[in-house]
């Protein structure tokens, strides 16, 4: 168990620039997911933490050992892989103790080790196959033991289950969380699926570009993203941007592409020195409501729907408002007809205000 | 790591290098004392010989008919080794054994097969062959098509291995489709399967032009050594063998070189091993 | 399998396959038939009410026998195993690390390299006998085994470097990159995991070097000298051979024989044999 602490971490490739400058402190015991959209230089940095890649520049230490210069096998972490990895010469039971056997670890402790794991991971049953023997699930689950038995400082995971099908994929996440629970090891976590992140993370970095936008935990970038992008890309369906420009009438408002809204009392200040600029308007799907007669008019809008997509627990609208494009999520009740006309009222506080030109958040 | 690669390199370059070096020399085996560097002269020689010139004819010619006869057997067997069926040990077995089998063996058999030398049971009937084809075509034919023979029968299994071998690295999807969208099996099999073949069928060809160039061995023990119809590389054997003209013989083998690269460079448009990407 | 009428499957199916086969193993009952004749039916005129060309009513050992006691083929057998046996395990063991590196290791020129390994197997040994003579020569390895040992990874080892360089190509890094993490050097990790992985890619390579050697004919013509000396193909045609006389029924026997071994590999090894190939050129 040990902290895992990046500083202005680089890595170049001979013309891409894939990591830039990344500053991390994991802190022991803590769960960090990476998230970020493919080639944003998450899976790099995890590597570049596994010694897998070489670092460009900067520092990477694990525990209080500076380990640039440390092979991966003295690094003491474990790493699940995306295609599992997994030896296909080998038996579950080899695959599982074949870190400890290279590590000279007496035959009865590797027994007693690997036995705990498969019991943790209800694969006692298993430990005679081979991989090729398994279902996605199962050897899954073999990936994650051989990575437990190993009692390292930390867990490593690249993408572990974007392998399997969206059921099973929940299922494991679950038994993941659960395991950390129960095993408190520091773990780096990688995937492009903004729902793992938030679910898994402690805390949660997300990555574009090879740079970090926004370390924090997650239901903080829910609510308060840095920037446009995090924005848009937590929360499912993504967040809607509308190119609006503030002016004043009587209070502040936000008026573009064909809509005008007012602006909260709670955002003026701070927007205050915006007015007569552009900006970017960003409303969740679900700070859109339909409106009752008690909603105040300068809150609201009028769309015109285009698309019902009812999912059961709740429906989502696919929307034209003025000379844009809205997604809302509402309660299932609703009954709502395409090309019907629906008056929309929105959440003032929770609206969320971007410069258009840094796509920093106001 | 990088020293084995050195090494295999070396293995190759050093004998090319001592090859160009030699044909640039008068160097025999016979002669007095050491070589002496003549310059392009052996080249010069070369290129004013008409047994030269007949050489490579007859080569280019052989390599033609082989390899046409190579690549159509190897395409039909392919597509009938792919289908899965209760005899395919057997099949796969007859595929390998005339490649596996010894070449300078089963050329005797061959040569016993259809040049009997002796008054045996059925010398009559295969003698009768060979005048009649030699009467049609000249002296020493009936030869020459034994050596063609015995290389397809030899080369064209391997052929069809190596292209069933592609035909499974074709996804069946492929195949699936191509039921759905044609009429009939023909149209299938010029639609997608040759062109989806086709980088194979390059490699192929290019494995049989350097294998049919290599068959001086073929040639050598079907004609019983005497060379009627010479072919560029039994020649050069020949020259540095048994008179030990190794700068001639050098020369006569460089000479094969443009050949094959010209070979290359049409066949790699075809196929391109710089297509794997880098993982 | 795709529904068809009956009697287009004969015709497009089982007829041309009956063909192929019996075409491709018709020289193979010829040898048989050749070496289990007696003399007094090889030599019988073909007008003869008795001929029978192609059975035998009488077979006979004979052939073998004489095969075995008046000439050294024993000991041509054992040549053969010891300098082809010799040549594979050094052509497998810097293929395998130079397919390895080729397919692993990120140096510059890596790929170059690897296409002209590819370039070279293409080339014809026609271009290197004649200076790998010379060498023999100069180094004075004529008619001992080493002559040909030496020789024959020429063409062997480009050929087996590139066939397992596609293999381990097909291998995902990452089962390497975990073997790394959980404690191997790279060494280990290819020894541990890549080569038992590559068993077939192996094997398959083993093989063709293996038949390749054994099969070899103009080197060990020219190469070996003496009789005793000498590799099975060459021994059966220069010993059995004399002038324009043909002992066919021995030279019969001794093909025969002498291919046992690469037969049996091939049956036994069928299978791996194809999955290497289709392996490694997939990759």
């Amino acid at each position: 168990m040990a902290q895992v602490m990046m500083k202005d971490l680089n890595k170049k490739y001979d013309e891409v620039h894939a990591v830039k400058d990344v500053n991390l402190h994991i802190r022991d015991k803590e769960f960090v997911v990476l998230v970020g959209p493919s080639g944003c230089g998450k899976s790099t940095t995890l590597r570049m933490v596994a010694g897998l890649e070489e670092i460009t520049s900067g520092e990477i230490t694990i525990g209080d050992r500076i380990v640039n210069d440390l092979p991966p096998k003295d690094r003491d972490i474990a790493m699940v892989f995306q295609n599992y990895a997994l030896y296909p010469h080998m038996t579950v039971y080899d695959n599982m103790a074949f870190g400890l056997k290279m590590r000279k670890f007496p035959k009865p402790e590797i027994q007693k080790r690997v036995q705990d794991a498969a019991e943790i991971l209800g694969i006692q049953e298993l430990l005679k196959r081979k991989p090729r023997q398994l279902s996605g699930g199962q050897r899954q689950r073999v990936a994650v033991g051989r990575a437990i038995v190993r009692h390292p400082q930390v867990f490593l995971f690249d993408e572990p289950l974007s392998n399997l099908d969206a059921k099973l994929r929940v299922q494991m996440r679950v038994e993941l969380k659960r395991l950390h629970d129960r095993l408190e090891t520091t773990a780096v976590y990688v995937t492009h699926d903004q729902v793992e992140a938030m679910t898994l993370g402690d805390r949660v970095v997300v990555m574009k570009d090879g740079w970090i936008q926004q370390v924090g935990e997650p239901l903080d970038l829910y609510s308060r993203p840095a920037n446009k992008f995090v924005a848009g890309f937590i929360g499912s369906p993504a967040m809607n941007f509308i190119d609006v420009s503030l002016s004043d009438a009587g209070g502040l408002w936000a008026e573009g592409q064909g809509l005008r809204v007012k602006v909260a009392p709670a955002h003026a200040t701070r927007l205050s020195a915006y007015k007569g600029q552009k900006v970017t308007l960003g409303l969740r799907p679900e700070d859109l409501r339909v409106a009752s007669g008690g909603d105040p008019a300068e809150y609201t809008i009028d769309a015109v729907v285009d698309v019902v997509e009812p999912l059961g627990s709740e429906i989502l609208l696919d929307l034209r408002a003025g000379q844009t494009t809205l997604v809302a999520r509402v309660e299932p009740a609703v009954r709502a007809k395409v090309h019907e006309t629906i008056k929309f009222a929105l959440v003032p506080d929770r609206a969320r205000f971007f410069d258009t030109k840094t796509e920093l958040a106001i | 790591m990088a020293p084995a690669g050195a090494l295999v390199l070396g293995i190759l370059a050093y004998p090319v290098a001592w090859e160009i070096w030699a044909s640039l020399t008068d160097f025999s085996s016979r002669a007095e004392g050491g070589p002496v560097f003549v310059g392009l002269a052996n080249y010069g020689r070369l290129l004013g010989d008409t047994w030269f010139w007949k050489a490579l004819a007859t080569t280019l010619g052989y390599l033609a008919v082989t390899t046409t006869a190579k690549l159509v057997l190897g395409v039909g067997m392919a597509l009938l080794l792919a289908r899965p069926s209760r005899l395919r040990a057997l099949v796969f077995l007859a595929v390998f054994l005339p490649w596996a089998y010894p070449g300078g063996i089963t050329v005797i058999a061959w040569y016993w097969m259809l040049n009997p030398p002796l008054i045996t049971s059925y010398s009559v009937f295969m003698g009768n062959v060979k005048h009649a084809v030699d009467g049609v075509l000249g002296a020493g034919a009936w030869a020459f098509l034994s050596v063609m023979l015995f290389n397809v029968w030899r080369g064209g299994s391997f052929t069809a291995v190596f292209l069933l071998a592609g035909l499974n690295a074709i996804p069946t999807e492929l195949f699936e489709y191509a039921r759905l969208e044609s009429r009939s099996a023909w149209q299938r099999f010029r639609a997608v399967t040759l062109p989806l073949l086709a980088p194979y069928m390059a490699l192929a060809v290019f494995l049989s032009f350097t294998t049919a160039f290599a068959d001086l061995g073929n040639v050598w023990m079907l004609t019983g050594g005497r060379i009627i119809f010479p072919v560029v590389g039994t020649y050069a054997y020949w020259l540095a063998v048994k008179s030990g003209q190794l700068a001639e013989a050098a020369t006569w083998t460089l000479a094969l070189v443009p050949l094959l690269a010209l070979g290359l460079v049409v066949l790699f448009r075809w196929f391109d091993p710089h297509e794997e990407t880098p993982a | 399998m795709v529904i068809e009428k009956r009697w287009k499957t004969w015709v497009f199916f089982y007829i041309p396959l009956a063909v192929f086969v019996v075409g491709t193993l018709f020289p193979f009952y010829w040898m048989l038939i050749t070496a289990i004749r007696p003399d007094a039916e090889l030599y019988r005129s073909w007008r003869a009410a008795t001929n029978t060309p192609f059975w035998t009513l009488q077979p006979t050992l004979e052939h073998f026998r004489d095969l075995m006691a008046k000439t050294t083929f024993p000991r041509w057998l054992w040549n053969t195993f010891f300098i082809a046996v010799a040549s594979t395990l050094i052509s497998l063991f810097c293929g395998l690390l130079a397919g390895y590196a080729l397919a692993r290791l990120r140096f510059p020129m890596a790929g170059t390299l690897g296409t002209s390994i590819f370039v070279t197997y293409l080339v014809p040994p026609t271009l290197l006998f004649i200076p790998l003579a010379d060498i023999i020569r100069n180094f004075q390895l004529g008619n001992t085994p080493w002559a040909l040992i030496l020789t024959y990874p020429t063409f062997l080892i480009p050929f087996c470097t590139w066939l397992l360089m596609g293999y381990f190509k097909t291998i995902p890094k990452e089962l390497e990159e975990c073997a790394r993490i959980d404690g191997a050097t790279r060494f280990g990790a290819m020894t541990r995991i890549i080569f038992p992985i590559a068993v077939p890619g192996i094997l398959s390579a083993g093989i063709f070097a293996f038949t390749l050697s054994w099969n070899e004919f103009i080197y060990a013509l020219v190469f070996l000298s003496s009789p005793e000396r000498k590799t099975v193909p060459v021994g059966v045609v220069s010993e059995l051979i004399r002038g324009d006389i043909y002992f066919w029924g021995q030279l019969m026997a001794g093909a025969l024989l002498g291919s046992i071994p690469v037969a049996l590999v091939y049956s036994f090894f069928v299978e791996y044999y194809v999955t290497g190939l289709t392996g490694s050129v997939k990759g």
